[in-house]
């Protein structure tokens, strides 16, 4: 009986979450008849497919959307990759500074990011003259700066990840003669590959949605900007095309979405890996 | 090892440029640079392109055959970012444009940074150059240097709608005490309708109200300013648009209510058209210029327009005026006229577009009783964005403050701002 | 595999975070005190040394500091609310059949998905005056959520919450998943209901977890742009939803103001940082180590 009570209420709340992603698709495929309408309907019988059509007519959509997904798989490659090295750094070993390397690396996330993108700007600028590749106008540059920003965060959550492996495990690792290489690889990467998985959602995010980077960094080279770029000519609440908008930043949330659906099972089951510290 | 040592190196670099980088100002090629090559041009994107694309195209295709050797490269950047790429263009030459389109209220923030080319020169050896008015004119000069074209105009006018009026037996407004009554009596006989949409966000419908009056930006607090104004605010309450709908309403938003039929009255620009089409209002309204406080005359509208500029930085600077006269000549305004609806700054082309449509005329008319602008002042931008006169208005449509506070509050921030 | 400082572990990171952290944040402290705008970046004219004026400006402003105190009040708000759903709905999820379940990751994990922008402009549209779905099914035709400071400020929260209670949802979910079955049913034998569960086995348990989800939520709270700034237009009505982020952005960034915004910068991490302090400070005196 308690359980259909809060089965009800869940399902309820799941509705109420849901429900402004359905209006926003819904939105996205009514005829403009029925947006500006002062009596609005929760369905439509006549769905159009026009707004989709005008947002995917974007020149090189295709590029755009191939480069916002190759800048958000590598960030999360990389920014995973650097954030195990740390995590496993400050959980199993103990020197001087770890306590303050570990608010240092919150600091980061705490200044507005437009504050920092002038200096930014010119470090990339500087840069791109001594290592092609990643100076402005590269998706290289994307790549480094969402690297750095996810990183703070990927090596705290994974702290509590590589800390939930029993020490023993290693040590009797390192007496049986591995080397250190070997019990990263071979030991503690298999069981913290979960919380990968888990940070990994957070990186893309961060990666996929990102503007100010991209609008910043990639100032002429037309063939290197990214999805939400282009799609942003829609966003302007001013012009009313509520159409637009929705189509847009539907075409945003799917790749998203997918990531999650595929990353889903080990995110549930990683997270509880942070616990047992 | 091989690490350490090149983050090691990497952390000396770091140290050594201690000072903020800043981009040495670079100079123009004085002979005019190559008559070859790729001409980079930035346009501003719109919801729907594809009209303004095709005109341009054939623009370029135009430009390319007359130049052979070149080649047009042509990015659409996005309104909304094109602060963050023009910093960018001026901070990092090797990534900027050759021509440029802008919107003239940037003008004095690009201008200060010192990011345009003195296109003065340009316009006084071009034929087609003496068709500017000096009204468009001043909305791309800057301290006496013309940095840009103008290429297109928006200007707005009051658009009513014809049914309401005629039902009720009222005639379009000749004065603003004649809107005010009018938008009144819309009011209370049709308690349903807002007798005009104004909206306390919508700075350049506000302002007509405050020039007619004799009063302007930078003296808001004079008691002409505020004679203005409260012109304006009035129309903010009960009897005509309540503050608890009128208050935070944007431009956009006015548009959406006269579009909708909610409103009887708008105050709406030329390229507002397509949207009141797409309404309820379509077929039912009609534009007169809005009119100002003494009986026939018509108060003076903003200037809004976007301009075509040459870059400073322009490797190709002869080149990119060859360009820019093209796509700013009459042929192209026109063309643009008719894909766009964009005005045309150029007279001839005016005159042109006005004979093939009549509903053009209020806006022209409203451009020949003379326009104006915003101070070309590079804190202008901080007036803007610090949204000084929208908080101005709000503050006495709300009640939260009387005109004289509000007018003081502000004009202190607009003389700290332009400094 | 303890010893000595495990520097190949850690010099990746480092030298990542030095290049894209140490670097331009030394540079923001020097832009802090510097008169720089856009005509200095791009060399048209010289910088020079202002000393604090920067500072000055930003504290004799009067509404800096009203715009501050919204700030950390709404933030506050946004932390507390986001960890009672977050928490509340995590508990829930572990007492309901496995249908509700993937139904409620699942739309949790959407609203999770969507860009800032994006569900600020269609909470916006389902709230507007005229054209929004709740008025018109509530009937209060005509009704501005925004013209209220509180309202306002409150169905802004309100999407904060919408769109970060599903990280502390599945992140606290699986925490309990991960806490031994023997030790809840023990609790329930000795029988402790749910909320004495929850405070005396839960979140002990979950204290790591909370910890980096608390620092998270405040950072992000405090730092919330993009909901304020698309729902609101701007600061609402003559600026009263203003948050701090977006006051900065309006003040300086908008209008190239660098030495302004850089000082802006400067204060607000050194708030954040002092909060984070604190805070972590506190858990340690309740015996939870760095």
């Amino acid at each position: 009986m308690k359980t259909r009570f809060l089965n009800a209420v869940a399902v309820l709340i799941a509705l109420v979450v849901i429900f402004p992603i359905y209006w926003m698709v819904l939105v996205a495929v009514k005829p403009p008849g029925e947006i500006q309408s002062l009596h609005q309907r929760p369905w439509t019988v006549r769905p159009s497919l026009a707004a989709f059509r005008r947002v995917l007519t974007a020149d090189d959509f295709g590029r755009y959307l191939l480069n916002s997904v190759l800048v958000a798989l590598v960030v999360v490659v990389l920014s995973g990759l650097l954030a195990f090295l740390a995590a496993v750094a400050v959980t199993r070993f103990r020197f001087r500074f770890r306590a303050t390397m570990l608010v240092l690396f919150l600091v980061a996330q705490m200044v507005p990011v437009e504050a920092l993108t002038i200096p930014l700007f010119f470090l990339f600028r500087d840069l791109g003259a001594t290592v092609p590749g990643i100076g402005l106008n590269t998706l290289g540059s994307l790549i480094v700066v969402h690297t750095g920003f996810t990183l703070p965060f990927a090596i705290w959550m994974l702290r509590g990840f590589v800390a939930a492996v029993p020490s023993e495990l290693d040590e009797a690792a390192q007496l049986d003669g591995a080397s250190q290489f070997t019990i990263l690889w071979r030991i503690l990467f298999p069981l913290v590959a979960p919380g990968l998985a888990a940070t990994s959602v957070f990186s893309f995010i961060a990666a996929w949605n990102d503007f100010l980077f991209a609008r910043t960094f990639i100032i002429s080279a037309t063939g290197n900007q990214t999805l939400p770029m282009a799609l942003l000519v829609f966003f302007k609440p001013d012009e009313n095309d509520w159409g637009g908008i929705m189509a847009a930043s539907t075409l945003m949330t799917v790749p998203v979405l997918v990531f999650f659906l595929l990353v889903r099972r080990r995110l549930v089951a990683g997270l509880g890996g942070a616990v047992k510290d | 090892m091989k690490v350490r040592l090149a983050a090691t190196a990497a952390l000396a670099l770091a140290l050594t440029a201690c000072a903020p980088s800043t981009s040495s100002p670079s100079s123009t090629p004085s002979d005019g640079g190559a008559k070859t090559g790729t001409l980079k041009v930035w346009l501003f994107d719109e919801p729907n392109r594809a009209p303004k694309e095709k005109v341009v195209n054939q623009a370029i295709a135009e430009f390319t055959a007359a130049h052979p050797g070149t080649k047009v490269d042509l990015q659409y950047i996005a309104v909304e970012t094109r602060s963050e790429k023009f910093k960018g263009a001026f901070n990092d030459p090797a990534g900027a444009p050759d021509v440029v389109e802008y919107g003239n209220t940037d003008l004095p923030e690009y201008a200060a940074a010192g990011g345009l080319a003195d296109v003065g020169p340009i316009v006084a050896n071009w034929a087609e150059g003496s068709g500017l008015s000096a009204d468009a004119k001043a909305t791309a000069t800057y301290q006496g240097t013309l940095l840009g074209v103008p290429w297109y105009l928006g200007v707005r006018a009051l658009f009513y709608r014809t049914d309401i009026f005629s039902s009720l037996g009222l005639k379009a407004p000749t004065s603003i005490a004649e809107l005010t009554t009018d938008a009144h009596t819309i009011r209370s006989r049709q308690p349903s309708l807002y007798g005009i949409a104004v909206g306390g966000q919508y700075t350049y419908a506000a302002m007509p109200f405050v020039w007619d009056a004799g009063g302007d930006i930078t003296s808001i607090n004079s008691p002409q300013s505020r004679a203005g104004l409260k012109a304006y605010t009035d129309l903010i309450a009960p009897d005509n648009c309540p503050p608890q709908n009128c208050a935070d309403l944007t431009g956009g938003k006015t548009v959406d209510l006269f579009a909708s039929g909610k409103a009887a009255m708008g105050i709406l620009g030329n390229f507002n058209r397509a949207a009141v089409d797409a309404g309820v209002a379509k077929g039912k309204y009609a534009v007169v210029p809005l009119p100002g406080s003494k009986p026939g005359s018509i108060a003076p509208a903003f200037a809004g327009g976007n301009n075509l500029g040459i870059m400073r930085n322009s490797r190709r600077p002869a080149l990119a005026a060859d360009f820019l006269t093209l796509l700013a000549g009459q042929k192209y305004q026109t063309a643009m006229y008719d894909a766009m609806g964009n005005l045309p700054t150029l007279k001839p082309a005016g005159d042109a577009v006005a004979a093939k449509d009549p509903f053009l005329k209020p806006f022209l008319d409203a451009i020949a009783a003379g326009t104006r602008f915003v101070p070309l002042n590079p804190g202008w931008g901080k007036v803007d964005s610090g949204a000084v006169l929208p908080t101005m208005i709000e503050k006495v449509a709300t009640g939260k403050a009387t005109v004289d506070q509000a007018t003081d509050e502000a004009a202190a921030q607009i003389k700290a701002d332009l400094g | 595999m303890a010893g000595r400082t495990p520097l190949w572990l850690l010099l990746p990171a480092v030298v990542v975070l030095g290049a894209l952290f140490g670097y331009p944040m030394w540079q923001l402290g020097l832009l802090s005190v510097l008169d720089f705008r856009q005509a200095q970046v791009s060399g048209g004219q010289p910088t020079h040394f202002v000393g604090g004026a920067n500072y000055g400006t930003l504290f004799g402003n009067g509404q800096f500091w009203s715009v501050l105190v919204a700030t950390v009040v709404f933030a506050a708000a946004c932390v507390v609310a986001t960890m009672v759903v977050g928490a509340g709905l995590a508990v829930l999820l572990t007492r309901v059949s496995r249908v509700p379940r993937l139904l409620l990751s699942l739309a949790a994990m959407a609203a999770w998905a969507v860009p800032a922008i994006s569900g600020s402009t269609v909470w916006a549209f389902l709230f507007d005056t005229d054209l929004g779905l709740v008025d018109q099914v509530l009937g209060l035709h005509g009704y501005n959520w925004f013209y209220d400071r509180y309202t306002g400020f409150a169905l802004v929260g309100a999407v904060v919450v919408w769109h970060s209670f599903p990280f502390v949802m599945v992140t606290l979910y699986a925490g309990i998943e991960a806490i031994p079955k023997s030790i809840l049913e023990a609790a329930s034998i000795d029988g402790a209901g749910t909320w004495r569960t929850f405070w005396r086995i839960m979140v002990p348990a979950l204290r790591p977890v909370l910890t980096i989800v608390v620092i998270q939520s405040i950072i992000w709270d405090f730092k919330v742009f993009t909901q304020i700034y698309v729902m609101t237009r701007g600061g609402g009505l003559a600026g009263q939803n203003l948050t701090l982020n977006v006051w900065a952005y309006q003040q300086a960034f908008a209008s190239s103001e660098y030495g302004l915004g850089a000082a802006i910068g400067v204060v607000m991490t050194v708030i954040l940082l002092v909060v984070t302090l604190f805070y972590l400070r506190a858990l340690r005196r309740s015996g939870e180590p760095l």
